[in-house]
């Protein structure tokens, strides 16, 4: 599988983890040469952490890429022996869909896909980035010598000074100690800002080694919703996960040790995670528990190994045995591989461009747990951005709007906090980063996405057909509803209680009245719809009320972009800092909206701004 | 507003008086010292020197009580310079055409309230600590001062809007933690609903407890009437000017009337003076009484003075011409030379030579302001701004109640948080999530 490189590409994506397999899809999709460096053909798509895809938040980034023509979503599910939806009942603007993945089958299945793409492997290792006045113009590898493209794209995940630790036990890890690579890292050190993060994994223990018998099953749900929106059904095998839970005896064990754990005796001194605490932190932040809950994950059909989420720590081998066989069936446990913490370097977002872009060297894009994330979603859902901003640059098509942005998308949110207020912390996404979540829902991520991208023709004609014939059924569906009004007792016919107010209803208004059951949606109005369509427009008309206020915050955005800036002399603007003099004078905003978004403006410059603008057209007009 | 220039200006009135006080802000703060007394300051913060100021020509100022402050340990957190100099209208003057002589691009007069502002963006003082700075200067009303008070040296914590935004964020933490962690903590809709309830139940109570206080009127008018002659201005003068009460220097809307607030057992006063009634009067006299008659409608309470007689008739024409009711006091003034002819009860006797404390104590100052103005709490902990922010919150209430599906009731509950964001400043997703994870013990 090797190739010997004797052409230049347009892109080369170095690392194909989630990231960078994402970056060299779109990148391909988009009609470019694309080449996509592994050290290894073994590593590609590797699931480096717990055995899932999806969750709250993360599926709304994971269909994102989906509508984007995007692996993550339907490789997962390929690959997938389980699913949960998590917040099912608080619908789709919420929904966490999760699948537990076969490790080996997701990487088989992506292999496979990749072969057949248009995508050039190369398992080559890269040792630096060769620039042209600051302009990334190719990498140096071990074999292949030097590689040409007009854009690289870095997703190399944590290789920068990783270090892991079991209880007092360092090793250092990554490739850093690999002489060649060190020069990679010292071209990342050199151009960008580096901060020190941390996280943990828990012990992967032997499936044979668990009694189930007093365990609670947790069965897959099958609701027929899928992580990728275009999944009509899955036919896989479907196992079961276990809950267990820790109690006072496993809390007394770890507390009596807690002087072993790398990150209580001090030696790891970075930041830790909040949201993904250690066994460690939960014992001593949240000791007046009895137990907390640890989810027995299988990582294959054919695996020996079972992940136990939730008891990630950085304990010394004794004691994490010692703990783990107080779990009631854990007892006989055995451990395959220790848990432990890493600590490691990322690059902060900050020193990207909006676009992912090096701030300081041109054609150079990074993606992934590098720019300081977690997740697999996070990764793959950067991959895609900074594969598609590439693209977008390599053939010099400029767009008015940007693609993803806050109001949008999920995406939006994440590249727009990274890239403005950086990271103190591995980032991961919550519902609850994003200020529009009402409308950025799993389930219209083809509806917000795909009007804006479909000019670049990123779908296969199967998904584009399934989108188009979406919203096509959904416009004539409306149009049709919309012709029935109902009063308050000709609904309670149909068993909907309202306020005998004598108000008639439209059809989209009666919507909110409704849950998913197509049979009365049927009976009410005599149109047969499928019910992903159905709990779409049923929540369409549920938030109607709150995208109005949306849409309102996008005129004031309009508004700020009407107002020009271009020819104004930042200098001469008395109140205004040097700092913020020096950024306008950089980025040379056209407009208010512009000048909002560059990173570190504040408020009091923007109004400073405006008030210099309008005093100054006054005296014009004296 | 915001920007890096050093700043000056004086923060004492510049009137004649003992001194006169000068307030430098800012990174040049040291040069401009330097300038002035041609002597360091840099390695001695905190000490009072006294120095002499000199201009640009050489040329003396004044002698000078100076302290620096070094940044951060300082009101604003930059360097900070405070110039005490004599009380000479023409000292100040020179002093700041010295310092406007330095003609450096980053030195400038402040703007009203910048000190505060740069303490602000400094974080040595947060928005709320500068409203009570304000709020405590303009104020009259005793609990609006005690409150100003309580916020500028214990913190925000003090005003009651600081609990019900701990409140209502943490509501917010509970349904974040209910959306995006449910498979580690999830509360039900119900409780949910049963903590918003509580909330308003809460911003209900802190308005029923303030609003009341707040909205009460703090000081009580007095105007002293009577016929020409009789002492009126004498006691005026004795009750305004004293060592102990302190005098607002309020400037009479006419010349006839003169007011003067004064400051007693920690209760507000307006004094009253007013032209007498003679019966053959001149024009200028008549208008005076006339005047007096027009203002004496925001009067609560008069002082009658007299020189030991006071006819029946006299009372009576002066009762109608003010409508006074009973909110009167009779005062027989010069009693110690018309000692005989006393013959009204409830008389307070007072004569020239009464020292102040007597005379205030005879007055019954505090038993008048008692009877006009009930006792309200001093506890007040929100301000005038602050309870009507809430009755806009207590607005929301119906609709948040009425709310079924949890996203709806988050997205609400936002915007409520957001409109905190005003008195607080602006309450991140970062702000939230760090609640989050405080509180609840969130992923695996």
């Amino acid at each position: 599988m090797v190739f010997h490189v004797k052409q230049d590409f347009d892109v080369i994506v170095v690392g194909a983890g989630h990231a960078g397999i994402e970056a060299a899809n779109i990148c391909s999709n988009f009609g470019l040469k694309t080449a996509l460096i592994s050290n290894s053909i073994d590593d590609i798509g590797q699931m480096s952490c717990n055995p899932s895809i999806g969750g709250v938040g993360k599926t709304h980034i994971a269909r994102e890429v989906d509508a984007m023509g995007g692996l993550i979503c339907k490789i997962g599910d390929l690959s997938s022996i389980h699913y949960r939806v998590l917040n099912l009942s608080k619908g789709p603007a919420v929904w966490g869909i999760r699948a537990q993945i076969d490790r080996s089958l997701y990487k088989k299945n992506m292999l496979n896909f990749i072969s057949k793409s248009k995508i050039t492997i190369i398992e080559d290792e890269v040792i630096d980035i060769i620039t042209k006045n600051n302009k990334a113009v190719g990498v140096k590898s071990t074999k292949n010598k030097d590689i040409y493209a007009k854009s690289i794209i870095l997703t190399t995940g944590t290789f920068l000074n990783g270090k892991i630790y079991f209880g007092d036990e360092v090793i250092e890890a990554g490739r850093i100690n690999n002489r060649s690579s060190k020069k990679l890292a010292l071209f990342v050190k050199n151009n960008f800002n580096i901060m020190r993060l941390k996280t943990g994994t828990p012990p992967r223990i032997y499936k044979q080694s668990i009694n189930y018998s007093n365990l609670t099953p947790q069965p897959s749900e099958n609701n027929g919703i899928y992580l990728s929106f275009f999944t009509e059904q899955n036919t896989n095998k479907m196992v079961d996960c276990y809950i267990t839970k820790t109690n006072n005896e496993t809390h007394k064990v770890i507390r009596d040790n807690l002087d072993k754990s790398a990150m209580y005796s001090g030696i790891i001194k970075s930041q830790g995670v909040r949201y993904c605490p250690s066994i460690e932190d939960k014992v001593v932040k949240f000791g007046d528990r009895n137990g907390h809950n640890v989810f027995l994950e299988p990582e294959g059909y054919d695996s020996d190994l079972i992940y136990p989420n939730g008891i990630s720590n950085s304990l010394d081998k004794k004691t994490q045995l010692k703990f783990l066989k107080t779990i009631p069936g854990l007892e006989k446990t055995e451990i395959a591989q220790f848990g432990y913490a890493v600590e490691y370097d990322a690059v902060d977002p900050r020193s990207l461009k909006q676009n992912f872009e090096s701030k300081k060297i041109e054609n150079f894009f990074l993606a992934g747990q590098i720019n300081g994330t977690t997740g697999y979603e996070e990764a793959a859902g950067q991959g895609m951005y900074a594969g598609l901003h590439a693209s977008l640059k390599i053939k010099k098509i400029k767009l008015k709007e940007q693609t993803f942005n806050r109001t949008n998308s999920y995406i939006g949110v994440m590249t727009d906090d990274l890239t403005k207020l950086g990271v103190t912390e591995p980032y991961r996404m919550f519902t609850s980063r994003s200020e529009h979540r009402l409308k950025q829902r799993t389930d219209n991520a083809y509806e917000r996405i795909y009007p804006q991208t479909k000019k670049f023709e990123l779908l296969n004609s199967d998904d584009k057909k399934t989108i188009n014939e979406m919203i096509s059924v959904e416009k004539k569906i409306l149009k049709k509803i919309n012709t029935i009004k109902l009063s308050p007792n000709q609904l309670l016919k149909f068993n909907i209680k309202t306020k005998l107010d004598g108000k008639v209803r439209t059809g989209f208004e009666i919507l909110k009245l409704l849950d998913d059951d197509v049979d009365k949606f049927h009976n009410i109005f005599g149109i047969k719809i499928n019910k992903k369509l159905l709990t779409k427009i049923i929540y369409d008309s549920k938030y109607e009320v709150f995208y109005d206020r949306e849409e309102r915050a996008k005129d004031l955005i309009l508004k700020n972009q009407a107002f020009k800036l271009k020819g104004l002399k930042f200098k001469n603007i008395p109140s205004l800092s040097k700092e913020i003099i020096e950024k306008l004078e950089k980025h040379e905003p056209e407009n208010l909206d512009d000048a909002s978004k560059i990173s570190g403006m504040t408020p009091s410059a923007l109004m400073q701004l405006l008030s210099y603008k309008k005093t100054r057209a006054k005296n014009v007009r004296k | 507003m915001y920007n890096s220039d050093t700043i000056y200006s004086n923060f004492t009135p510049i009137v004649k008086s003992a001194v006169i006080g000068y307030r430098i802000s800012g990174p040049l703060t040291l040069v401009i010292l330097s300038q002035l007394t041609n002597f360091d300051f840099s390695k001695k913060p905190n000490f009072f020197f006294y120095k002499k100021l000199y201009d640009k020509n050489n040329e003396l100022i004044d002698i000078a009580n100076i302290v620096f402050f070094k940044s951060p340990r300082s009101f604003t957190g930059e360097d900070v310079a405070e110039i005490y100099i004599h009380g000479s209208l023409v000292l100040a003057s020179h002093l700041e055409n010295a310092i406007s002589s330095i003609l450096h691009p980053g030195i400038r007069t402040a703007k009203k309230g910048e000190f505060s502002f740069r303490a602000m963006l400094n974080n040595k003082i947060t928005l709320k600590q500068g409203q009570s700075i304000n709020n405590m200067i303009m104020s009259d009303n005793m609990g609006v001062i005690n409150y100003s008070k309580k916020i500028l040296f214990s913190g925000d914590q003090e005003s009651a809007l600081y609990n019900l935004k701990d409140y209502i964020v943490n509501i917010y933490s509970k349904i974040i933690t209910t959306i995006d962690f449910s498979e580690d903590e999830s509360f039900e809709l119900k409780l949910i609903l049963l903590d918003i309830r509580n909330f308003f139940k809460n911003v209900n109570n802190s308005l029923t407890q303030n609003r009341t206080s707040i909205e009460q009127k703090n000081i009580l008018n007095i105007m002293i009437i009577g016929d020409v002659n009789t002492g009126k201005s004498t006691i005026f003068n004795k009750v305004i000017d004293s060592d102990r009460a302190i005098v607002t220097n309020i400037k009479g809307t006419t010349r006839d009337i003169i007011s003067e607030n004064i400051i007693y057992d920690n209760k507000t006063f307006k004094i009253f003076d007013t032209a007498g009634y003679r019966k053959k009067q001149g024009k200028v006299e008549l208008i005076g009484y006339k005047k007096a008659i027009k203002v004496s409608e925001d009067i609560d309470h008069f002082f009658i003075v007299f020189n030991g007689l006071l006819t029946q008739t006299a009372l009576k024409r002066m009762i109608s011409d003010f409508s006074i009711g009973a909110n009167y006091s009779l005062i027989c003034n010069k009693s110690d030379i018309q000692k005989n002819n006393i013959s009204l009860a409830n008389t307070i006797r007072t004569n020239r030579d009464m020292p102040r404390p007597q005379l205030l104590k005879k007055l019954k100052l505090v038993n008048i302001h008692k009877r006009y103005i009930k006792k309200g709490k001093n506890n007040l902990n929100l301000n005038k701004n602050e309870l009507i922010f809430l009755e806009n919150i207590m607005k929301k209430k119906e609709f948040l109640l009425s709310q079924k599906d949890i996203l709806i009731i988050q997205e609400i509950i936002r915007n409520i948080i957001d409109d905190f964001s005003e008195n607080f400043g602006y309450i991140n997703n970062e702000d939230i999530l760090d609640n989050v994870f405080s509180k609840f013990c969130i992923g695996k």
